[in-house]
């Protein structure tokens, strides 16, 4: 008989079991889905917050550093879990894709809809190119250390090339008010935002300047560095989190 | 019993909360009133703001313009104006800023301001939806809060479609800004979003949770990865990198011009003395606050150096405006700005003008419910509490003097 890239490997249960199994894998992964849309998504908001929101806090230097260095938290939590205890290699990529639900969800309806403001003020950065090499770093290596070291340093590594595509036109040089101004610096004017005026922009700020204009690379190495360091804390913080003791008693 | 009754407390209570949240109520404040009232008297002291028009139509630009006073006697409490940043209340972007100028300078970022300096601006608004919307300016000063000037509600009518906003780049492309690099922004969101979601499903066809569980306790986890599993995976560690750094090739490639967001500040000097400018000295000797009359009674030495006689026209605090009526001021001076006026509201013990060279004291009353209606009476509660105002005199020729005022306040209760 011809096998299919598509056939499943063989299941330990069949007949009823299986059913009443998948339908249990359908009951957690809508609340996973719903949980981490929730939690990822607020988890985001705190601390990446207006780096992510507005298109002139998207600087060379803290965005890159910020960025990867919160949003590498979840994921490793949650492959934590996944991969321990179920060898499921899709913990980062889950996470990225509950906060792009939610993000897309807050900026068309709260920041649209509801505030006005165009949506490409606020378009959101993309750490999915991040999480999916996470993934497949920690399936091929299973090793805590290699994705931490590797993994990390590729999810902070690659955010800033990744989003370059989305986010390149928006720096484009604007002569306005007598002054040089990017696309997105004259989004910060134009576009009225009463609670955050300019001066509470956190951009640009900061010694990373040391090789000149390269500010982007050191961030990103920083960022990376950090990362390295980051991924095994949250994995240990899913780690302790977690429980399988339910699943023993099955 | 009392299990009964808790729950029809509870129940009347819900049924009542949701009733309020679904009263059709607006609100309107934007806490102009909210900061302390020693905040809102010695720091940005607003005058004669003025608006071009109170009804446009989309893509129809109105004008603010005024002056206002930085204070020399700024609270302590109060960070200096080292950055700051004129601003508009709006319910939101339902106008977009297209032009600002501080003395005449165009101004798109933030500026330090100097205590005691005197300023003149300019906004330009441009209609962006419609509606009937409050509209303030107002300064956002780093670690103090929002001073507001005065409030003017504009009425914008017509299509929100027809909104138009072309900016031109250095390199001369014109763009839209209500749309510029949506389309692109969402297609790398879907590409990717579309690679993430198969990946998932490449997993979550299969049986998940309680199998794999099983077979990994059972040893059997070679058979949780498959060999082809470990294909797909060496084929995205390979072509994601490579395919991230090919489109940010072509990208910094299609834009090769692109500069740094700009984080400088503006350098604005203030304009000469408009404020204090020499012609009137003023020396408070004593404020007290009568709380049941809602009067502010100052005693103060002044000075009328300038070579005609002056009357006092007008006290002004924290946008509160009382007016002499005795100092027969034009309707065009004593309604420059939309903030609340007591038209009658400031009482001058003499009539006479004070002449040239003569120093006089002087009792003022500046009494009327406005202070407590803009939570201005609170001021002796505050733990700075010290009066700030500007005081306008004018000469026969209509020519205005204006000095600033700065003495603490003594409450009377009685």
């Amino acid at each position: 008989m011809a096998t299919s890239v598509f056939d499943l490997p063989p299941q330990p249960y069949t007949g009823e079991k299986a059913r009443l199994t998948r339908a249990y894998d359908y009951l957690i992964l809508v609340l996973a889905l719903f949980l981490f849309i929730g939690a990822f998504h607020l988890h985001v908001a705190l601390t990446v917050g207006d780096w992510d929101f507005w298109l002139d806090w998207k600087d060379r230097q803290w965005w890159p550093l910020v960025t990867p260095l919160m949003m590498i938290t979840f994921p490793a939590a949650v492959q934590a879990v996944l991969w321990t205890h179920f060898r499921l290699p899709l913990g980062a990529t889950l996470c990225m894709a509950c906060l792009l639900i939610g993000t897309w969800i807050t900026r068309i309806f709260a920041y649209h809809y509801w505030n006005y403001f165009p949506i490409n003020m606020v378009l959101p950065a993309t750490m999915m190119p991040s999480a999916l090499v996470l993934d497949v770093i920690l399936m091929l290596s299973n090793s805590l250390t290699v994705t931490s070291i590797f993994g990390g340093m590729s999810f902070a590594l690659l955010f800033y090339p990744s989003n370059w595509p989305i986010f390149a036109q928006f720096y484009q040089p604007v002569e306005y008010g007598n002054s040089q101004l990017t696309v997105a610096d004259v989004y910060g004017f134009q576009y009225i935002r009463a609670g955050i005026p300019e001066y509470l922009r956190i951009i640009e700020r900061g010694t990373l300047r040391t090789y000149g204009q390269f500010a982007t690379p050191l961030s990103a190495f920083c960022s990376a560095l950090l990362c390295t360091l980051m991924y095994p804390l949250w994995w240990q913080l899913g780690k302790w989190f977690a429980t399988t003791q339910y699943l023993k008693k099955i | 019993m009392i299990s009964k009754t808790i729950k029809t407390l509870l129940g009347t209570a819900f049924l009542a909360l949701t009733a309020l949240a679904g009263t059709p109520n607006s609100v309107y404040a934007h806490g102009e009133k909210a900061l302390e009232p020693f905040i809102r008297m010695r720091t940005i002291q607003w005058y004669d703001v003025q608006w071009t028009q109170n009804k446009l139509e989309i893509n129809d630009e109105v004008v603010i313009t005024g002056k206002f006073h930085v204070a020399k006697d700024w609270p302590r409490s109060v960070p200096r104006p080292e950055a700051t940043y004129l601003n508009v209340s709006s319910p939101g972007p339902v106008f977009i800023r297209t032009e600002r100028y501080l003395n005449g300078q165009p101004w798109v970022s933030s500026a330090a301001l100097q205590l005691g300096g005197d300023y003149d601006f300019k906004i330009v608004l441009k209609a962006r939806l419609p509606g009937n919307f409050h509209i303030h300016p107002f300064f956002n000063l780093q670690d103090a809060g929002a001073v507001m000037g005065p409030g003017h509600w504009i009425e914008v009518a017509g299509d929100p479609a027809a909104f138009a906003n072309k900016v031109t780049t250095i390199d001369g492309e014109v763009i839209e800004m209500e749309s510029y690099g949506f389309a692109n922004g969402v297609f790398w969101h879907v590409l990717w979003i579309g690679l993430g979601t198969a990946w998932l499903l490449w997993w979550v066809r299969r049986p998940l949770f309680i199998p794999r569980y099983k077979m990994l306790k059972s040893g059997m986890e070679d058979s949780l990865i498959t060999s082809l599993d470990k294909t797909f995976a060496i084929v995205i560690i390979v072509a994601v990198p490579v395919f991230v750094l090919g489109a940010y090739a072509v990208t910094d490639s299609r834009y090769p011009n692109t500069i740094p967001l700009q984080a400088a500040s503006d350098q604005i000097d203030p304009l000469s003395p408009t404020v204090n400018d020499g012609t009137v000295r003023i020396k408070g000797i004593r404020t007290e606050y009568r709380v049941p009359n809602r009067s502010m009674n100052m005693v103060m030495r002044i000075n009328n150096l300038s070579d005609q006689p002056l009357r006092i026209g007008e006290f002004a605090t924290a946008n509160l405006r009382f007016i002499n009526p005795s100092a027969g001021l034009s309707a065009e001076n004593s309604a420059l700005d939309q903030g609340p006026v007591a038209q009658e509201g400031l009482k001058v013990d003499s009539g006479e003008p004070i002449q040239p060279g003569e120093t006089r004291t002087v009792r003022l009353a500046a009494a009327d419910g406005l202070w407590e209606t803009e939570k201005l009476e609170g001021l002796f509660r505050d733990a700075d509490s010290r009066l700030g105002a500007l005081l306008f005199f004018y000469s026969a020729t209509g020519e205005r003097h204006i000095a600033s005022i700065s003495s603490a306040v003594i409450p009377k209760f009685d």
